[in-house]
């Protein structure tokens, strides 16, 4: 439960279909439900949809904070396990008595850290719906935790880092970034170093600062979806938040310089796997006010998605490619755009990495297929309105959004950007950015007995 | 009640339906004072579990369920087939054949095409094969319906059986045993481990996906033979939710119609072994050390005395929640692993969701316990944190506010477990399959009049710590094995002060016999695990 650095890879692949109608339709909302949207004194943000879900509701809360703002030495993995410390009680809700609480009453909790957003999650009864605000209000404004069992809670974070480390898949991530950024805090995991999780129990006093920091009325948006009484949601939301103050911290976040030169991020594994090709290039944020993620949205289904000529070749035809994706994620800040590929056997990397490469460069010289363009766009349409069936999925793809863009309407703007994007910003994107030393390389090769030539 | 292997003799008492069968006499309680005593005993018999199969269900039987101007629809069709049906020596048989008809093309479209044409309506087509079942899942926005089913229909009775396809998924499947299995994620290594440790020489033994050896032999002309066999109306359940209706349905089931009414009439199961007191340590290059314990079982969901097991399992280690006696102690009092769960029938995680997945229905069913990877050097001392706390349960007075806690819980869980249309369809074929009606319903009924004291009475009855065998997947497995073997004592100390209620725990941990005979004790390298 609570933390769960993999609901981010969900809550992506409804980011990726989230696509609506052609630019220069009419201006009906993408989305299939209304929202309000209000936004209190004290700064806090409040959404609400309705939808048909007789007594049920979701109660997540955003909290525009990730491992991007861990910006001081020796603190990596921070704001992941300070959401695991959300979790350990209030003065009137001290140690377990909180989930306890919520237990009893039908509700289901859950939580998530990613680069840029902290979500917190709580599905449950309508009916309960006054406790459950009042609790939320409680921890957000009150938490309080002692140091023992804080130093406890940084040991089950160390087990959260054994649980992903027996797949390659975080020493792959921890490569990646560690080559392709050498300033910004993007450089290490949302897990963080393992030097530094293994420091987290002597960090008590920094966790108090931390939450002083970002968990202000200012910096969360509070989502609520489902069967409620929005009057008599907003009046209970004004009683209990209402007193919260507090403004968010401005930290300085080091930008990541230009890469000038091509880098190479190698890693052995030493027993059996597959070996595999990553190709990463620096790309720029997203922005409610640019183009840029929604146009990154398409290219990756355009070059590496399951219809691409490189997925029928590599895969399907020429199978010398097990797997192949897109990698192409929502950052507050420029991140990376990339192609990962797992390979059949290793002597199939260069032609592997030929071959996608010279993908990109058809983009880049203008050569779009203008029929796939379209089917993507469909594929995004049709995905958008599929991937929102209940309460849960509506409120996650919500914050997701609205955390990282930090605007309300941040799941519809990207949506409608994605339905502009054109043939020739794909080339114009590609060209920019998809170049020989904007790239970083993965060579993840494996050295074992018996597994993964 | 069908259950027999487990515990208690008394258990039957409260199960008038049970097969009689005699219980050897050892069946009750064998909670050994000492560990010299364990050791010194012979290896605890085994406790065959018998088989007694689902109930039947009519050819292409519908279960439909509408939803008012709902824009997507959701088909959900479940084959009574699926690992124990693989012919032996070609183990992975039935998840191969799902996968070439799902992904493989079909008569009139390759396999790219297929991707092509599902593509733009964004429409979803899956597949899942597990011991008994298969389900093949679909969602298409109702504007593309038609044009959806009529790809439906041809991957299931015009499939392409392209031999190029065949290899690529073939390869595919293997490596997925080969690297991503044994390779790749300790914990779901950990959860087959148990499945081979107790149903060794049944049906049950191999993963789905198969073994090295039979995945090796199988031919494309067995993937053809075998699709004759399986998919099959007599096998079929045909599911539909969202923007349907009945003459919907009627056409679906008109179509599904050319499947063959019939093909090979599954052979009854074995009894499962019913081995206890056993481990299986696999070994590979890893920091920590994860668990999976368990016991083969009779009791289903479809015996009333299920309902209190449920809740006993929940109380003690439900799902990836907090409230969870197993969480809290491991986990928030101890900080020893991300989390330890417990599970009164058959689990499987479902990709990253916490919520149960349904049509995984088992006939014979195991409890589990779920030990999420610890630090190597804490690996019997959490191993008997879990044992100690099992033996709480049974022992001593449930905290009533607890109680409370896990009880409400389930009750609105439960009602979260069927939000979406594929998850509602699941759990109302689960319902046919078997034959219990509106389970989550009695379910939450059932607890409405729970007490406490029930409770426990079923964990006494059905949780029996004898009965456990342990699967750890480790790097040192000859350092874990001695340490099973010889049982010394295990104090754990902190870097950081605890309770005093903590420690005295503890101490008693320390030393908490673990019910593993040092004769019954295996290690195998993990890229050893399914070659055969």
């Amino acid at each position: 439960m609570r933390r769960a650095l993999w609901l981010v890879t969900l809550v992506l692949a409804i980011s990726a279909e989230a696509a609506p109608k052609a630019k220069g339709a009419k201006r009906e909302s993408l989305l299939p439900f209304p929202m309000q949207v209000s936004r209190l004194k004290n700064g806090l943000t409040v959404v609400r949809v309705k939808w048909d879900s007789p007594g049920l509701l979701a109660y997540y809360t955003a909290v525009r904070v990730g491992s991007r703002n861990e910006v001081e030495a020796g603190h990596t993995g921070f704001a992941h396990f300070f959401e695991h410390m959300m979790f350990r009680g209030t003065k009137r809700f001290p140690e377990g008595s909180r989930g306890n609480a919520l237990g009893k009453l039908g509700f289901v909790e859950n939580a998530f850290t990613s680069d840029d957003v902290t979500v917190y999650e709580v599905d449950g009864p309508s009916a309960a719906l006054e406790t459950l605000v009042d609790l939320e209000a409680d921890r957000f404004m009150h938490l309080e935790y002692s140091e023992p069992a804080f130093q406890t809670e940084a040991k089950a974070v160390l087990g959260e880092y054994h649980k992903n480390a027996s797949s390659p898949g975080l020493k792959i991530e921890e490569a990646v970034l560690g080559a392709a950024f050498t300033t910004h805090t993007y450089r290490h995991t949302t897990l963080g170093f393992y030097e530094d999780i293994q420091a987290m129990p002597t960090r008590y006093e920094y966790s108090k600062t931390f939450f002083q920091r970002w968990y202000t009325p200012d910096n969360c948006i509070v989502i609520v979806v489902g069967d409620f009484d929005d009057e008599k949601l907003m009046a209970l939301v004004e009683k209990h938040y209402g007193p919260w103050t507090g403004k968010a911290a401005t930290v300085t976040v080091p930008a990541e310089p230009p890469q000038t030169a091509p880098r190479t991020a190698s890693l052995t594994w030493t027993t059996p796997t597959q070996p595999r090709l990553g190709l990463y290039w620096h790309t720029p944020a997203a922005a409610p006010t640019t183009s840029d993620a929604a146009v990154m949205d398409v290219l990756g289904d355009y070059l590496a998605g399951p219809t691409s000529p490189l997925y029928k070749s590599l895969v399907l035809e020429q199978q010398l490619v097990e797997r192949l994706g897109p990698s192409a994620d929502l950052h507050r800040d420029p991140n990376l755009f990339g192609v990962d590929a797992r390979l059949k056997e290793e002597a199939h990397r260069a032609a592997v990495e030929k071959a996608i490469t010279d993908a990109v460069a058809q983009v880049a010289a203008g050569k779009v297929d203008a029929k796939r363009l379209a089917d993507i766009k469909d594929h995004a349409r049709f995905g958008l309105l599929m991937q929102l069936e209940t309460p849960a999925q509506i409120a996650v793809a919500l914050a997701w959004h609205i955390g990282i863009l930090g605007t309300p309407d941040a799941l519809e703007t990207l949506a409608r950007q994605a339905q502009a994007v054109t043939a020739k910003d794909l080339t114009a994107f590609a060209k920019k950015h998809l170049t020989a030393n904007n790239r970083s390389t993965l060579v993840f090769t494996v050295d074992a007995k018996g597994g993964g030539k | 009640m069908k259950r027999l292997a487990a515990a208690a003799a008394f258990a039957l008492a409260a199960c008038a339906t049970t097969p009689e069968k005699p219980l050897p006499k050892d069946a009750a309680h064998i909670t050994p004072d000492t560990l010299q005593e364990l050791v010194a005993a012979p290896p605890p018999a085994a406790l065959p579990v018998p088989y007694t199969p689902l109930p039947p269900v009519e050819p292409m039987a519908l279960v439909v369920l509408p939803v008012p101007n709902k824009a997507v629809v959701s088909v959900r069709l479940v084959f009574r087939t699926g690992s124990v049906d693989d012919p032996p020596g070609r183990e992975g048989l039935t998840a191969l054949t799902t996968r070439v008809l799902v992904e493989g093309g079909t008569k009139s479209l390759s396999s790219s095409q297929l991707l092509d044409a599902l593509y733009p309506m964004a429409a979803e087509l899956s597949a899942d094969t597990d011991k008994e079942f298969t389900t093949i899942a679909g969602r298409v926005h109702v504007e593309r319906l038609p044009r959806f089913l009529e790809i439906l229909g041809e991957v299931l009775l015009a499939p392409r059986f392209d031999p190029k396809e065949f290899e690529r998924l073939k390869a595919e499947q293997l490596s997925t045993l080969k690297n991503r299995l044994r390779g790749e994620n300790d914990e779901e290594l950990g959860k087959a481990g148990l499945d081979a440790l107790l149903y060794a020489g049944h049906p049950y033994r191999h993963v789905t996906i198969g073994t090295e050896k039979g995945l090796g032999a199988i031919t494309l002309d067995d993937v053809k033979a075998h699709w004759k066999n399986v998919f099959t109306q007599a096998r079929l359940v045909i599911g539909l939710a969202g923007g349907v209706d009945d003459a919907l349905a009627r056409q679906v089931k008109q179509a599904l119609s050319a499947l063959p009414a019939d093909g090979v009439v599954r052979k009854p199961l074995p009894p499962a072994p019913g081995v206890r007191g056993a481990a299986l340590i696999l070994q590979r290059d890893t920091q920590s050390t994860a668990g999976s314990f368990g016991f083969s079982t009779s009791m289903r969901r479809d015996n009333p005395a299920f309902f209190a097991l449920m809740m006993a399992a929940s109380y003690f280690g439900e799902h990836r929640q907090e409230h969870g006696v197993l969480f809290q102690e491991v986990r928030d009092k101890r900080g020893l692993n991300y989390g330890t769960y417990a599970y009164a029938q058959h689990s499987r995680q479902d990709g990253w969701s916490s919520i149960p997945l349904p049509n995984i229905a088992r006939s014979e069913q195991d409890v589990s316990i779920w030990l999420r990877p610890v630090e190597a050097k804490h690996g019997v001392f959490a191993t008997r944190a879990v044992l100690h706390f099992l033996h709480e349960l049974r022992s001593a007075p449930l905290p009533p506010d607890r109680f409370e806690t896990a009880r409400g819980f389930l009750v609105g869980a439960t009602r979260q477990w069927v939000l979406t249309d594929q998850r509602r369809l699941g759990w109302a074929i689960d319902d046919r399959l078997y034959g219990t009606g509106d389970f989550l319903g009695r379910l939450r009924q059932a607890l409405e009049t729970m007490t406490p004291e029930q409770v426990q009475a079923a964990a006494r009855r059905e949780l029996a710590p004898e009965l456990l065998n342990f699967v750890f997947v480790t790097k040192d497995a000859e350092g874990l094995k001695q340490l099973l073997v010889k049982q010394p004592p295990t104090p754990i100390t902190y870097a950081t002060s605890k309770p005093a209620e903590v420690l005295a725990a503890d101490k008693q941990i320390a030393s908490q016999p673990i019910p593993v005979h040092p004769e019954l004790i295996r290690v195998v390298p993990a890229a050893e695990f399914m070659r055969d």
